[in-house]
Parts: structure tokens; sequence; C-alpha cells
């Protein structure tokens, strides 16, 4: 049976030249990712570094080792899709051959094993050649992370013999779990239809698939019903779960889809050939169109995510302050805000450098602000989730929204320094969480030194007296020379954009490996597709078309497989921004949803030219050949 | 012996709809004794290959009950079928093509490769010896001639000594030289070996080799005849096609 599994390696290897480098990539990027996320495990951090330096490339390496998380976690998830689409596909191509193994009395556990022999065998060819590769993209990774700013540039992760352990069982899991489903189907082939010269049709939408189409429907409604109700983690991680479970899902049932199309194109190109391969070739047709509804679902799934959490971040702070101005600049400069005419109240915050240690909990050593508890009472609209801002007099603290979840209580005595002086503060009460960070503590300005927030650096929060402008006061402000003057909204939207700039680093890093591997995955399946058709190819040109026809019709069919994909991941895409939307709504109270369609139109304009490009590529290959030199031989 | 080789009770196959589908075979009842030759003819598509593929198993009959070597298979699990084609049953088919990636000797060992047995190189080369391929036994399929390639199918089915040999057209794609050495092997089988042979064809002069003759007609046995000769099956369907 292995030498058999071997054969047909061997023989039929351009058939399994996209799985097994798909089982590479996937194998050089889990192996990176390891060693990357070992070597972030146990940071060296050299000494002598500031407090706020060393607290920045912890984060820094936490934040990359969650970026090699789900790099290695997409990798596999990828590599395990492209394995199972390809051998689904190898299995029908290969009906024939398993039909007359059944035949001459091979079992379905013998036919199994087969399938799993040869992808075995996959796993062990990707695993090599994912391990050099592995090497290279441990450096790319690197490189990258270094790059936008996760890591120092000192940074190194050195080779550990593990990652090749790591890799031979990813490699053989990944093409094990791939080729699960396809071995099923090859074992329920009836050994009568190696006797039918045509019985090779086998139903598409078997009963497994339409299970597995329907429960991954029904997992991701549940999970856009779930978003709805999750805070915004929850949400984040069900829109992730929604973009490739949705995905499943469409690329199971997406030979419903296909008919329907092709009834479609039927109506604007009347008998038309294209539209009768498609009808035909609806097993062909899901092949090539699932990578390209993971690819899109996963990149607009993703980056609407994200983008509309940046964009409720934003909206959520202009709706936390009650007023019109805010004011950039020093501590010192600040306290000439209120004397300045038109302005009612001025909520002065300086980032102050002191220490907050709570307990056995870690020290803060920054996102601390000081404020006039009064002033700042009256220009934010937070409602604390206990005690009261009015308290907040003396040696006492607020807890902030980035400290929420450390459950510190009210009456608790935290210990500070500023400036070498030891404080006791007792907690008085908290802010609610909020979509952004936010600051982790709140102070009263008059426990502090001046020289601690004379020159920490200062936002104003200003409310302008009723009859005055907006405007006019904002240039009175200039005018003086306090500081830089913005509206509230231009604000909330330059910070939430600041905060997100680390996430969307990260997305770009998390989406160009998708959109790369998803690409590859479409590549792999459209040559498959278009190789596997030369003796169909053949007899359309006996048929009377000619060889620019028959390539003209192929990837007229294989353009039309991919607009359908493309429509397909956008409604995956869109189930996601649903659940990301009402999760926002539940937060905030009003739905912000972000549509990537700068990404959208280069995706679809990307992948549509991709798979024409490629199409006509195998097409022209796939007809280079006599026509009746293929016709003549009898499989 | 004393039981049939092959026993076929009432049986009906239907395809489609029960009321409104085609009724492939309709109350067929036949038994073939062991160590005989039975020949089936009659029309295009009136059942003849449906008939072979219900008595061999490869076909779930509508009503009626099969019994293959002693053994009621109507409602066998997939397992004792996989385990009947390994030991009892062999098949040669006109279009029963050989697995592409092995060579001749190995398609030959195959069966009884999968059985977990091991075949000695000098059976399966005495095997293709006997249907006069020793000298191809490393070759693949799509190096050898239609003729041939079903030579090494016949050889195959041999090999393991069936009891029940189910044959259908094996000789359609052969000339008249080919076709004769391909029947005088099937003729040795029984003769020698005391297996069993069930054959569809269509030549009268082929029948009449056999041990008994049955004629279909929309699914039903329209006539029998024992130890015939070419020209009362010829005659007789004419009459069944007229
Ligand atoms: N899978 C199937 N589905 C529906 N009808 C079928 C199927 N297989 C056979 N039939 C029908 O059953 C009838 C008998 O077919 P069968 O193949 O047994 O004929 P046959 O006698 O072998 O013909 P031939 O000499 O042409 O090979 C035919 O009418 C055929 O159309
Ligand atoms: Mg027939």
């Amino acid at each position: 049976m292995l030498r058999m599994s071997f054969r047909t390696f061997l023989e039929r290897w351009q058939l399994f030249a996209g799985a097994v480098l798909s089982v590479a990539a996937g194998v050089a990027l889990v192996q990176a990712s390891f060693m990357v996320l070992v070597a972030t495990g146990e940071p060296r951090i050299p000494e002598g570094l500031s407090r706020q330096e060393d607290d920045r490339i912890r984060e820094g390496f936490v934040g990359a080792a969650t970026v090699m998380g789900m790099t290695a976690f997409l990798a596999m998830f990828l590599a395990v899709f492209i394995v199972s689409s390809t051998f689904a596909f190898t299995v029908d191509q290969r009906r024939r051959d398993l039909a007359l193994l059944r035949l001459t009395g091979g079992s379905r556990g013998q036919v199994r094993v087969l399938l799993l022999s040869e992808s075995v065998l996959l796993g062990l060819v990707g695993s090599a050649l994912g391990v050099p590769i592995g090497l290279g993209a441990k450096h790319a990774q690197t490189w990258l992370l270094v790059e936008i700013g996760l890591l120092p540039d000192w940074f190194a992760a050195p080779w550990r013999w593990q990652a090749v352990a790591v890799a031979g069982v990813i490699g053989v899991g990944v093409a094990l779990t791939g080729v699960f489903a396809a071995s099923l189907r090859a074992a329920r082939i009836r050994p009568l239809e190696a006797l039918r010269e045509t019985g090779r049709a086998g139903r598409v939408m078997t009963t497994s698939r339409w299970l597995l189409g329907l429960s991954s429907a029904a997992c991701t409604v549940a999970m856009v019903v779930w978003a709805h109700g999750a805070n915004l983690i929850g949400a984040m991680l069900a829109a992730l779960g929604i973009s490739m479970v949705g995905a499943v899902a469409m690329s199971t049932l997406s030979p419903l889809v296909v008919p329907f199309t092709a009834w479609l194109l039927g109506l604007l190109l009347p008998g038309s050939l294209v539209v009768a391969s498609l009808r035909d070739g609806v097993r062909r047709s899901a092949a090539t169109a699932s990578p390209l509804i993971v690819l899109v679902s996963l990149l607009l799934g993703l980056a609407g995510t994200f983008g509309s959490l940046a964009a409720a971040g934003g909206e959520e702070a202009k709706r936390s302050v009650n007023a019109q101005l805010v004011v950039t600049s020093t501590g010192a400069r600040a306290e000439r805000l209120p004397g300045i005419e038109g302005v009612a109240v001025a909520s002065r915050q300086n980032a102050v450098d002191i220490t907050i240690t709570a307990g056995e909990r870690r020290s803060v050593y920054s996102g601390i602000i000081a404020v006039d508890a009064a002033d700042y009472a009256r220009t934010h609209a937070l409602v604390p989730t206990h005690g009261d801002l009015n308290a907040l007099t003396g040696d006492t603290v607020f807890v902030g929204p980035a400290q929420h979840s450390e459950w510190i209580r009210a009456g608790e005595v935290l210990t500070a320094e500023a400036e070498g002086i030891p404080l006791s503060l007792t907690v008085v009460g908290g802010l609610p969480e909020t979509l952004e960070p936010g600051e982790n503590f709140v102070v009263p300005r008059r426990i502090l030194p001046p020289p601690v927030w004379e020159n920490a650096p200062t936002e104003s929060v200003v409310q302008v007296e009723t009859e005055q402008n907006p405007d006019v006061v904002a240039e009175r402000i200039e005018r003086a020379g306090i500081g830089e003057v913005s509206t509230v909204a231009d604000w909330a939207e330059a910070r939430a954009g600041r905060n997100q700039a680390g996430n969307m680093k990260i997305l770009t890093v998390l989406m160009g490996l998708a959109g790369l591997y998803a690409l590859m995955a479409v590549v792999n399946s459209v040559v498959i597709a278009g190789t596997e058709r030369r003796r169909e190819f053949a007899v359309f040109r006996v048929s009377g078309l000619s060889r620019p026809q028959v390539v003209r019709t192929a990837v007229a069919e294989a353009t039309s497989v991919a607009v359908i994909g493309l429509v397909l991941g956008c409604a995956v895409a869109g189930a996601g921004l649903a659940g990301i939307g009402g999760s926002v709504r539940a937060a905030i109270g009003v739905t912000v949803v972000h549509v990537p369609w700068t990404l959208l139109a280069v995706v679809a304009t990307g992948s549509l030219a991709v798979v024409a490009v490629t199409s006509g590529i195998t097409a022209l290959s796939a007809t280079r050949q006599r026509p009746v030199s293929l016709i003549a031989t009898k499989e | 012996m004393s039981f049939p080789a092959v026993e076929l009770r009432q049986v009906t196959r239907f395809y489609g709809a029960r009321n409104t589908g085609v009724a492939a075979l309709d109350g067929v009842s036949l038994a073939c004794p062991a160590g005989t030759w039975t020949a089936v003819m009659g029309p295009s598509g009136s059942g003849k290959s449906t008939l072979l593929h219900c008595a061999a198993g490869l076909e779930q009959v509508t009503t009626g009950r099969v019994v293959l070597a002693g053994r009621d298979i109507t409602a066998a699990p997939d397992g004792v079928l996989t385990e009947m084609r390994r030991r009892t049953i062999g098949f040669v088919f006109q279009n029963f093509n050989l697995i592409g990636s092995l060579t001749a000797e190995q398609n030959v060992a195959f069966p009884l490769k999968l059985a977990g047995i091991r075949a000695s190189r000098k059976d399966v080369r005495g095997v293709l010896g006997s249907v006069g391929l020793a000298d191809r036994a490393t070759h693949r399929p799509r190096e050898l001639s239609g003729g041939q390639q079903q030579r090494v199918a016949i050889a195959r089915a041999m090999i393991s000594r069936p009891a029940v040999l189910f044959a259908d057209e094996p000789t359609g794609a052969l000339d008249s030289h080919s076709a004769k050495v391909v029947l005088e092997l099937l003729r040795d089988m029984v003769r020698g070996a005391g297996q069993s042979i069930v054959m569809v064809t269509h030549d009268p002069a082929v029948a009449a080799g056999a041990d008994a003759v049955v004629f279909l007609a929309d699914g039903r046995i329209a006539d029998r005849l024992d130890a015939p000769t070419t020209h009362q099956v010829a005659d007789r369907l004419a009459r069944l096609e007229s």
C-alpha cells in the first residue's frame, strides 16, 4: 500500500505540488513563529534601561508573541484547508482507480490507508522542504517585527533543534487532518464504479458535505449572535472565528451557488460553452472558489473588525467628553487656560511620571494623570462604576479604565512614589472599561509637588461658554501661545488612530500572510483544474474550436468562478462585521462599522487578475499538444 | 459440492422510483451449479450486466435473494463482500482496467496482496505464462495491447482460484484469435479446477461452448438451453430480437 502511495505520488506530482508547497509554507511559518515565540518568552532585556523603556520592550514582546501565535494558527488553518480541498479534488479525479482497488478486493480500510499514507508522504516531503524555508521565514519575520516596532533591533531568535520535531509533527498532522475527510469519501466509492465508463460523476453535495456546510453555517450565525452580547475582546475573537468557520461553510455550500450563477450567466450568454462547463464542473468550480472565499473573508473580515474597533474607539472618546476643544501643552502653560475669555471650564490632565503599586501587582509607571476632580467631573461624561469623583481630594486615587479589570477595590491603599517622595493613596472609586485602553490611574494634582506636573505633557479638555463661538475661543487660546488646539472630534479621531496603529501593523502582517497563502491556494486549484482538463480541451478542439477559443472559454469560466468566490467571501466578511457592529452597539450605544472599501477593491481586482492569468497560462499549456494524441490514448 | 455456486431467487432490480422507474431485472430465478459454465445472452438493455452485478454482490437487489458459494449475500455488509471479492469471486470485464501505476505482474499479485497473502514470484510468472505473457511481466498496462491487457486481467482473476468467475463480454474488444485464447483459458478453469463461470456474451459461438445458456429479455428469463450448439443459440437469439 505504501509503495502504491509512493508511486501515485510520483506519477501525479503536479496534482500534489500545490499541497506540498502549502504544507511546506505552513511548516515554515509555524516553525519560524515557534522559534520567535520561544525567544520572546524568555526575553534577555539589557540592564540599565529606564523603567518606561523596559516596560515598552516587554509590551512589544507580548505583542510579538501574539502576532506569532496568530500567524502559526492561521498558517495551520490555511494549510489544512488547502490540503483538504486538494485531496477532495484528487479523490474525485481518481474515482475509477479507487473503485478498481475495491473491485479487486480492497477493503474500505485499505482505501483509507492508501490515502492516509499518501498524506503522510505529503506531510514528510512538505516538512523537509519547510525546515530550510522556515529558517528564511524566521529572519523575515524577525525583520518585520523589528520594522513595525514590536521588537528591538538587537532581538535574535536562536535556532532550536526542537523546531525540526515541531515541523515534522505539524507537517504530518496538517496533511493527515486535511486528508481525513477525503479518505472517508474515498472509502465510500462503490466497486461498481470501476465498470461504468461514465460513472464518475458522483453527487457533489454529499450528506457529509451538507452536514459540514450547514453546521458551520449554524456555528457562524451563532457566533454573530453571540458577538452582539460579547465584550470587545470576545467580539474580536468571534470576528476571527466567523471569518474562518464562515469561509468553511461558504466553500462547502458553494456548489449550490454555482448552478445559480451558471443560470444567471446563461441569461446573458445563451448557449455558451462557458455556461455548460460551469454547470458540469460544479466540483471544480467549488475547488477554485473556496480559497478565494477564505482570502476575501479573512482579509475583509480582519480589516473590517480592526477598522470598526478603531472607529468605535474614536466615537466613544468623543462621547466621553462633554466639551468642545482639546488643548495640548505643558502643565504650566495649561494653568493659564481658565483665564482666557470664553473658557467656561478647562480640565487639565497632566500625564505625570510617577509610580503606583497596588499590593502585589506590578508597578505602573505610565497612563497616570493628575487632575482637578471638580473640573474633570464637569467635562467628562464617563460615569464611575463605583465611588464619586468629588471624593478625589487629598491622598486618594481613582482607578482608570485600563486598570478596570484588575479589581482594585475602593478603600485599598496603594503605594506611590513621585520624585522620590513616597505617598499612600486610598482608592475612592473607579472608571468603567472603555474600547481604548485609556488611563491607568487618576490622582488629584494638589498632592503632587509642582515640578512633577509642571513639565508633564498635558491635555486640557475645554468647555466653552454657551454664548461663545468655539472657533473664536480656540483662536484666542492659540494666540495666547498656550498650546495646540483641536476640536474634540479631531482629537478623538487622532487618538483612536494612534491607539490602533499597533493593531494595524499586526493586522497588516497577518493579512499579508493570509493573502499570500490563499493566493497560493487559488493558483494551485486553477492549475489542477486546468491540467486535468487536457482531454476535455482536446475534445473541444476536435469539435471545431480554435485554440484561442478554448483558452478564452477556460479564462471566462475561471473568472466567473472567481466572482462567485469573491461574492461569497464578502458575505462571510459581512457576517463578521454584523457581529462586531452589534458588539460595538452593546458597548457604546451606537453602531459603528468600518467597511474597508479600498482593500475590497484591491483584493477583488488582484484576485480576478491572478485567476484570469493563471487559467489562461494553464489552458495554453494544456492545449499545446495536438488534440488527437490526447484523445487516442485511453486511460 | 452440494450447493450451487450462484443462485438467484425471484430477484428484482429497479432503477429510479419504484413505480415509474425501469425494472432492469424482473423476477429472475437462476441456479448455476458448481463447476459449470453459464452464458447469459439477450438484446442490448435486457439486463445482462445488471444480473451479473447483482449476482456478484456489486449491486443491491430490490427484492429477492442472492446466494453466492453457499452464502446469502442479499444484505451482506461491506466487509463480507470485500472478503468474498478477495477469495471467492473474480471478475473479467470488457472495461475492467488494470491499475495503471502497477506492472503486469504487480497487477496480477495485487488481489492476493490486499488479502495479506504473499504471492511467490514463480506463481505469478506461472499464471502470466499460462496466458502467454511471460515476457511481458514487467510492462505497464499502457505498454500492452488491449488483448494483452485483458489476458493480464484474466491472470489476475485466475491466481486466487475463485469459486466463481464473473465475466462481462470479456472478448468483446478482441480479434478472433485472441478471443479464442481467452476462451480456452476460461474453459480450462472450469474443466480443470472445478471453478464456475457466469459470462455475458453476444457471440453465439462463444455461448455454444458453455454448459447452459440463459436468454434475457426485458429483465426476465425468456429461455434456457442446456449443452447448446452454435446453431441453436443463434436461432433462439434471432427469435428473441425479432
Ligand atoms: N445505474 C442505472 N440507472 C438507471 N438505469 C440503469 C442503470 N444501469 C442500468 N440501467 C437500465 O437497466 C436496463 C438494463 O441494463 P443492463 O446494463 O443490465 O443491460 P445489458 O443487458 O447489459 O445491455 P448491453 O448488452 O447493452 O450491455 C437498461 O434499460 C438500463 O438503461
Ligand atoms: Mg451490459
